[in-house]
Parts: structure tokens; sequence; C-alpha cells
């Protein structure tokens, strides 16, 4: 997987692209509330032209209204956004923006082909049709109605409508939600290859493994703040919480913070939890320590629990 | 622009149900109303009941074509999110909106023509070749607030009544409009609330047309009026809702 990362700086804009050095997107202080529920509190967002960058947090973070906003579908209460130096709508009118939104839906009543062409003739420069078809992998599906495909393929085609423009920033909303494994793996690899032509990439997700495959940093946004902003080994590391949980038979608790790698201890009456990076070590010591324990469970990074550690932490 | 509205109009053709309401059921409505009445009794305009029925069912072929183009198709993209999918692309709002006023007009035009053609074999309607440019470009023009009225319920109802509530103005605007029967045999008020609706118009500007005349200001008003109003509410909802998702 690392291989195929590159570096901001190694990610020099293509031959196609007008707007080397320039920020993608540069939000400041976006604030927007939906009646009395606050999606966004001030949100400060820094995109750099041929990064790839993760918007990562659980849901109701304020992904979507982020999205949202930098591509003008929504209009901010406070703060401001721009995409290529100019305001979203502007951006997207000139044909810079490609966006995958969640539960966007195909034009009813066509076949992928023309749809595709379509789209593509709406944007100044789109991608050559066959360009189009060898990224996005779709020679089976061109004839096929628009309206009658897998959720994987309905996928591939809402990809291709993406990039079909040919666009300098691609925003993807929690664009792997539909999809298998598989196809999650073939999606990133097609995104990859996008990025490769030193397109920027914005995508939000729930998933801290896909941020750390996918993206050159990851910001990581709940309760509709900024909470964490940094390159994907760091911020695993901070968000990366495994869990080990057994009930404490005998043996003094104040033993269980010391054991490596634990960096929490919760307890719910005699059943315990550790938090902890490297379940391994930290299993293994318990295993030779003094203490008494039955019901061992290990369990995986848990982001809803990282997040609210962090925001406990941080007010 | 082109690409878009090229695709709009494919779709609307392959459209089995503008297929069999828009075209289908004026001809056999046209066939039915005059096999059923006697051919020689007189009805608007003093004309005789097979031109009159003929412009009737033109007024009705061509509003349930707008009408199907827009109000259940509309409602539809936005269920599924094509709407606002499409908010993301550089097309305009204006070409949008734009679009999809064009295709329904242009979907209108193959209902009223056969309509007419069914007319001609049948009933051997004779207007002199002036008399029916004017009949069919006016009729065709007068389509437009009907357009208007499928766009704005297009961006206002939601998928699940967008199709029930366009079929039930459809009804109502043919009936009330006095295209199943003349206005004289309805009581006075209900001639009265004929006499502003756009289906109505749409009608009468034909039958002024057919039976030689060429005045109907108030029909052109009513019209105008319709035209503003829908437009109106169609801008406003196309800005409120297409880009969001149908709740």
């Amino acid at each position: 997987m690392t291989s195929a990362k590159t570096t901001p700086a190694a990610a020099a804009p293509g031959p196609g692209s007008a707007h080397a050095g320039q920020a993608a997107v540069q939000a400041a202080g976006l604030a927007k509330s939906y009646g009395s529920t606050v999606a966004l509190a001030g949100l400060d967002l820094h995109v750099a032209a041929g990064e790839t960058v993760a918007l990562l947090g659980p849901n109701g973070a304020g992904k979507s209204t982020t999205i949202g906003l930098l591509l003008g579908l929504l209009n901010a209460d406070r703060g401001q956004v721009r995409v290529y130096g100019r305001p979203p709508s502007q951006a997207v009118a000139d044909g810079l923006i490609g966006a995958m939104l969640q539960d966007a839906g195909l034009m009813p009543g066509v076949r992928v082909g023309e749809l595709l062409t379509m789209v593509r003739g709406l944007y100044p420069r789109p991608l050559p049709l066959d360009d189009l078809v060898s990224l996005a992998d779709l020679e089976s599906l061109l004839r096929r109605p628009a309206g009658r495909l897998s959720g994987g393929q309905a996928q591939r085609v809402r990809f291709a409508a993406a990039i079909a423009g040919d666009p300098q920033l691609l925003v993807l909303d929690e664009p792997t939600a539909a999809m298998d494994v598989q196809a999650r793996r073939n999606f990133w690899a097609q995104i990859r290859r996008f990025a490769g032509r030193g397109r920027t990439v914005l995508f939000a997700t729930h998933y801290l493994q896909e941020a750390d495959d996918a993206a050159d940093r990851v910001v990581v946004i709940a309760g509709g703040r900024k909470i964490a902003d940094g390159p994907p080994a760091a911020i695993k590391a901070r968000f990366g919480d495994r869990q080990v949980r057994f009930t404490l038979e005998a043996g003094p608790p104040a033993l269980l913070a010391t054991l490596p790698g634990v960096h929490a201890v919760d307890h719910d009456q005699a059943r315990v939890t550790l938090h902890c990076a490297d379940t391994d070590a930290t299993v293994s010591s318990l295993v030779s320590s003094t203490l008494r324990w039955s019901g061992l469970e290990v369990g995986g990074p848990d982001l809803e629990t990282s997040f609210l550690r962090l925001l406990g932490e941080q007010s | 622009m082109t690409g878009f509205l090229t695709l709009e109009m494919r779709r609307c053709v392959r459209d089995v149900r503008y297929l069999v309401i828009a075209v289908a059921m004026p001809i056999g409505l046209y066939l039915l109303f005059t096999g059923l009445f006697s051919a020689h009794g007189q009805r608007a305009q003093g004309l005789p009941q097979p031109t009159e029925l003929m412009v009737a069912m033109i007024a009705y072929g061509a509003m349930w074509a707008v009408f199907s183009a827009t109000g259940p198709r509309i409602a539809q993209e936005r269920a599924i999110g094509w709407a606002r999918q499409l908010r993301v692309t550089p097309l305009t709002p204006a070409s949008a909106l734009s679009g999809k006023l064009i295709t329904a007009l242009a979907a209108a035009l193959p209902a009223m023509l056969l309509v007419a053609l069914t007319a001609v074999i049948s009933h051997h309607i004779r207007l002199g070749p002036a008399q029916w440019l004017a009949l069919l470009a006016t009729m065709w023009a007068a389509v437009l607030p009907l357009a208007l009225l499928g766009l704005a319920i297009g961006y206002l109802a939601g998928d699940d009544i967008a199709f029930p509530l366009t079929m039930a103005l459809y009804f109502a605007l043919g009936a009330l409009g006095g295209l199943w029967m003349p206005l004289s045999v309805m009581p006075h008020p209900m001639q009265d609330i004929a006499r502003i609706l756009p289906s109505n118009s749409l009608a009468e500007l034909g039958w002024q047309i057919a039976g030689g005349q060429a005045s109907a200001p108030t029909a052109v008003l009513v019209l105008a009026a319709w035209t503003a109003g829908s437009g109106l509410v169609a801008i406003l909802a196309y800005r409120r809702r297409a880009i969001r998702p149908a709740s």
C-alpha cells in the first residue's frame, strides 16, 4: 500500500494542471447549523493542489456538511471557503470540481455510455472517453441501462461521472459505503491512478483504515470541529485504539494501567476494558502477570471511542 | 447543454407512459367521442363536432405530454439524487431548467400532430394550410404555462405523490376545462371556473382559429397569468429544492 502513496511535494501537478502551487481548498471558520443542531462550529481546512486528503470522522461529525459547502450545495452561516481561489459555485461552473456524493443517483432511462458522453459534454476539457473507460473499468457497462446496475457497478459509473470532466479537484463523500472488500480495493486503486495525474482528491470516510491506506494526509473532524490533522501514521497512532476486555477475577486493579501499551483503563464492575495500541504485547503480559481473569476478548480500532476520548481531553 | 438536451429528449421518447397516455389516449378518446355523439352536432364556437373535439384532444394530449416530461420525472430525479449530482457539474441552473422546458414542449408536438392526423383521416377535417399552421403553432406555444406548472410540481412534490398528483391535475384540468364536454352543458359557476383554467384557454385559442376567428383576449390573458405564476413558482422551487434529496 505505502509504495503507491505520493507525498504532496512529489505529486507535482501534471501537464494538464493549470493550478500548480495554488491551494485547492482554503476554508476558514466555517460554521453551519440546521435549526438548533450545530453541524460545523468553525472549521478550518487547507488542501494543497495535488494532495490526497481524507476527512475522517464519525457519523454526524460534519463531513457531509463540509463537502456540501465546498461544492456550493450549501451556504455557510459564517466563514469562507475558496476552491482554487474562487467561490465554490464558480469553481463548479468552471469545471474544476468533480464530485461523488453520498446517495447520488444516475440519470434514469439512458445507457451508461450515453450518460457519460453527456456529462463529458458539460466540461470544457473532458477526459477522452477511452481514458475514462479504462480509468473506471467500464468496458462491460457502456451499453447497460444506467438505472439497472448493481451497487458496485453503479458506484463505478458514478466515479466515472465524477472524473468525466477531468476535474482538478475530485471530492468523494463516503465513496465506498456500498462496496465489498474487493470492490473497495479496486476503487482505491482507481482513485490513486486518477490522483497520479496530478489531481487533488478530498474524501470523507469513517474508516480509519481507509484514510490510512489512501490519503497523504488525514484531517479528523468530530462535533463540527477539526480535532487532528497530520500524516496517516500519526493519526493512526493516536486514533487506532484497540481494546482488550476481560473479567478480573483476582488481583490488584492498579496493576492494569502498568501493563505494556495500555493508555486507558475502564471498569464496568469486574469487567475491565484496556485501551491499548499493541494488543499482542498487552495480552502476553497479561498472561504472564499474577492477575486472574476470564472471558478475554480483543477488539479492533474503535473510532467512536477514540473520538469521544479526544473530545473529552480537549474540553 | 446540447448534449443534455438531446439526451433528455431521447429519454422522453423511450418513456412508455408518455407514448401510451399522451399519444394513444387522446387519439382513442377522439375516435370514441366522435363515434358516440352525432357527428353533425355542433359544440363550442359553432364548430362541427369532429373539429371541436380534435382541438380539445390536441389540447388534452399536449397537456399530458408536458406533464409527463416534467412533474413525475423531475420528482424521481430529485428522489434518487440525480438532480443533486447534476448540480455539481458545470450545467447551470438556467440550462437545467430550460432543458427540461424545451424537452417538455418538444414532447407535446408529436401528440398534437398525431391527433390532428387522426382527425383528418377519420373525419376529413379540412382547414387551409395557413389555418393549420396557426392552429398548431398557437396551441403549441400555449402549452408553455402547463409545462411550467409541471416543472413546479417536479421541484415541489415528493416522488411518491408527483405521479398521482400530475394525473389528478391532468384529469381535473381536462374535465373542468371543457375538453371532455362543452362548457355550455356545465352549470354557470363551473363555466366561470373553466374560463380561468389554462387547459380551457389553450383549447379556446384552437377553437377560435379553427372557427376562422383570431381574437381571444381573455384566453391569452389567462395563459399569460398562468405562465407568470407557474414560472415564478418553478424557479423558486428549483432554487430551494433541487439540491436536496426529497424527504
